[in-house]
């Protein structure tokens, strides 16, 4: 089932269309990313999900209700690319507030932050002032207090910035944790290694509009250019590559990468480098990454997006 | 509701626990009453003891006459010399003299001398009291030359009239007491509306500066978070106001008890309880609580609003708060004038536009309801300042919402206008 729908959402700025028309439906469990350049309206889409700013067109589902901002934002979890936390409050009085801000009764967030804080060696936090912890560390705060309610929407912006590798993990496991005890997470980032490694659904937001929505595998199909690394047990001489099966994209003594021409199939090749008396060790197609899917979408794209009139 | 409240909480707490405010709570009426006695204390010892050397040529100031004069009065004594003037020209000090008057031979009752010589530098207090006592002295003289005897002289001091302007509308009213009421009271409500509307200020500009809004606000709506930080601080101001007044409650009462026997004390307690008849306490206290609490809405949200509008930088929040500052000044100019002429038209309107009602009504109650301020003044004042700070409340939640996320360059008024104009 859905968890969240958007439709035709819409909404602009005095000098910008932000958001142009976007439909989405994110199901629940779903790990989805939400890729985009900066200032292609990624935030503001955020922003219309969490409440923050009401749509100008469109609407939100949310939960298979009509998205009500009031009520709907204690299921809804929100780490903003910029933190934020006030810097002279103790980390558990802190904490506690922002839990009871959800709607949580003292007690329970009490008892909820003592077993995050357990969970991630922060016992000894409790009174010291956020003013007094390494960025990383209020990292890891920011995030307890981003989950501690049990959202069911999960919404993270860069979550993994300026954390080490020891601590990002540990952060990746405990999303991957939460996804599998049913919250949804959306996930907003400009790193596509992590995108590749943690999401099951990504979309693609370029000037306030969707450009591309699937799963990663599907999207890395859709984008593939039928380009293929062959190892050989032999070395590959020029006279076996003139021929119209493939264009050879590089060539090393014992491999090559060739992509394969329209109207033939994987066989026509192994086949005719059988015949040729070629040794195949490996025959492996190429998907392209993310990160290049991302450049050739938004290559053409200027790096600061114009102002332009809304109407 | 519940998420009001809890920001209100947090508001309130982190102020009034800190070291800050507990310091300045005490503080400040310290500071106040060692600025009262100190003074008083430096002006007594300034004018104590002056020891003045009397030279009588004309035989007029003998012995009896100055110890009755001396007598009257302990801060200065007046010593009867037998020298010659040049030598206690040049030797006064010598001798132990702070000054010294010298009366010519030809010194009579009916040439009366237009002036006696003191030589010394004090201040004009002390030279009066040196003055006062000669006076006794030459009153003496023209009485016994007269033939007044101490009947007559009763009745010629009996029969001074004494004007008392009086209200006809309140007759407990003392407007001596009244206007240096309603200054107190202008001041302290000036003073709330400057420390406290920027404390909101500061407050706002520190979420924005922590970049902590934008979570608070994927949880509460903008408006409450403003809502619920003016009455805190409003709470913690208004805390502070009680502690003084309690402070002031146990030293009136501590003072009243400890010193029934010395006449300064029982004088002093004296004074304010002639104060406190002459004024309607309970109606000062309960229009300074609501003038006090509508005037702090009413500028503390313009407040909220500037400080979501500006960046970390001070100076801009500086630059754009100044008009606003620049009013409650405004207020304290118009108060002087409405305590001076509590009826006059600067005061009527100065008392019912909200900009300035809140200083200056609360100049002008003391002198009495409906003595002074008719009750259809403080009604109207009372409504327009509840419509006002609704108003205001109303605009700087509508900029507050967009300027809490924006970041960046520093708005103009008229952006933040539209802003507000915003659906």
């Amino acid at each position: 089932m859905a968890l969240l729908q958007l439709n035709n959402l819409q909404k602009n700025f005095a000098t910008q269309r932000a958001v142009n028309d976007i439909s989405l439906t994110i199901e629940q469990g779903q790990i989805f990313g939400l890729l985009g350049p900066n200032g292609a309206g990624k935030t503001t889409l955020i922003r219309m999900i969490t409440g923050i700013f009401y749509p100008d067109q469109g609407e939100i589902i949310f939960d298979g209700r009509p998205f009500d901002p009031i009520n709907d934002v204690a299921y809804i979890g929100y780490m903003p690319e910029e933190r934020g936390l006030y810097k002279k409050m103790k980390i558990g009085e802190q904490t506690l507030y922002l839990a009871q801000l959800k709607g949580l009764g003292k007690a329970e967030a009490t008892r909820k932050i003592k077993e995050w804080f357990v969970r991630f060696n922060m016992e000894s936090w409790w009174n010291k002032k956020v003013e007094d912890l390494s960025k990383g560390m209020s990292q890891k705060l920011q995030f307890v207090t981003t989950v501690l309610h049990e959202p069911k929407l999960i919404i993270l912006d860069e979550p993994f910035s300026g954390l080490d590798p020891v601590n990002a993990d540990l952060i990746k496991e405990e999303i991957h944790n939460l996804a599998r005890k049913g919250a949804t997470v959306i996930f907003s980032t400009h790193r596509m290694e992590q995108v590749e490694e943690i999401c099951d659904h990504i979309a693609l937001v370029n000037k306030g509009e969707k450009i591309l929505d699937g799963t990663v595998q599907q999207v890395k199909q859709d984008f593939k250019e039928n380009l293929f690394r062959i190892n050989f047990s032999n070395s590959v001489l020029p006279e076996h590559l003139a021929i119209h099966l493939f264009d050879v994209k590089e060539k090393k003594d014992n491999s090559l990468i060739l992509q394969r021409n329209e109207g033939f199939s994987n066989n026509d090749i192994i086949q005719y480098f059988i015949n040729k008396g070629l040794g195949i060790e490996s025959f492996n197609e190429i998907l392209p990454s993310l990160h290049e899917i991302f450049i050739r979408l938004v290559q053409d794209t200027p790096t600061a997006r114009q102002f332009e009139k809304t109407n | 509701m519940k998420k009001i409240k809890l920001i209100i909480q947090r508001e309130f707490l982190t102020r009034v626990r800190k070291r800050t405010f507990i310091i300045s709570t005490l503080l400040f009426p310290l500071l106040y009453l060692a600025l009262i006695f100190g003074t008083s204390y430096i002006g007594a010892k300034s004018k104590a003891n002056l020891k003045i050397a009397v030279l009588d040529s004309s035989g007029l100031f003998d012995r009896g006459r100055i110890e009755r004069a001396n007598a009257t009065d302990a801060s200065s004594q007046l010593v009867l010399v037998k020298d010659n003037a040049d030598s206690l020209q040049k030797n006064f000090k010598a001798m132990g003299y702070d000054g010294y008057i010298i009366v010519p031979a030809n010194t009579s009752v009916e040439t009366i001398p237009h002036e006696l010589v003191m030589n010394t530098n004090r201040t004009i207090g002390s030279a009066s009291e040196v003055q006062s006592k000669l006076n006794t002295i030459w009153d003496e003289l023209k009485y016994e030359k007269l033939g007044i005897d101490d009947e007559k002289q009763k009745t010629l001091s009996a029969s001074r009239i004494q004007v008392k302007p009086e209200n006809v509308n309140d007759r407990k009213s003392d407007s001596r007491v009244a206007s240096t009421m309603g200054i107190v009271s202008g001041f302290l409500i000036y003073f709330i509306l400057l420390v406290y509307g920027s404390q909101v200020m500061m407050g706002v500009m520190e979420e924005k500066t922590n970049r902590i809004a934008e979570v608070m606000v994927s949880s509460v709506k903008p408006f409450q978070l403003m809502l619920g930080k003016i009455i805190g601080i409003g709470l913690v101001a208004l805390t502070q106001f009680l502690l003084w007044i309690a402070f002031i409650f146990i030293i009136y009462n501590v003072t009243k008890a400890s010193g029934a026997g010395s006449s300064m004390v029982s004088g002093m307690v004296g004074n304010v309880q002639s104060v406190f008849l002459s004024v309607n306490l309970p109606v000062v206290l309960g229009c300074f609580g609501f003038y006090f609490l509508g005037g702090f809405f009413f500028y503390s949200s313009l407040y909220a609003a500037i400080g979501s509008a500006v960046n970390e930088d001070m100076r801009e929040a500086q630059s754009l708060s100044f008009p606003v500052t620049l009013l409650i000044i405004f207020s304290i100019s118009l108060m002087t004038i409405a305590t001076s002429d509590p009826t006059g038209p600067v005061a009527v309107w100065g008392s019912i536009i909200p900009l300035t009602s809140p200083i200056v009504m609360m100049a002008r109650i003391p002198f009495g309801i409906p003595g002074t301020v008719q009750v259809w003044e403080l009604a109207l004042s009372m409504g327009l300042l509840i419509a006002g700070f609704i108003f205001t409340t109303w605009f700087a939640g509508k900029i507050y919402r967009t300027g809490i996320l924006m970041y960046g360059k520093k708005p103009t008024w008229k952006e933040m206008f539209k802003w507000a104009m915003r659906k």
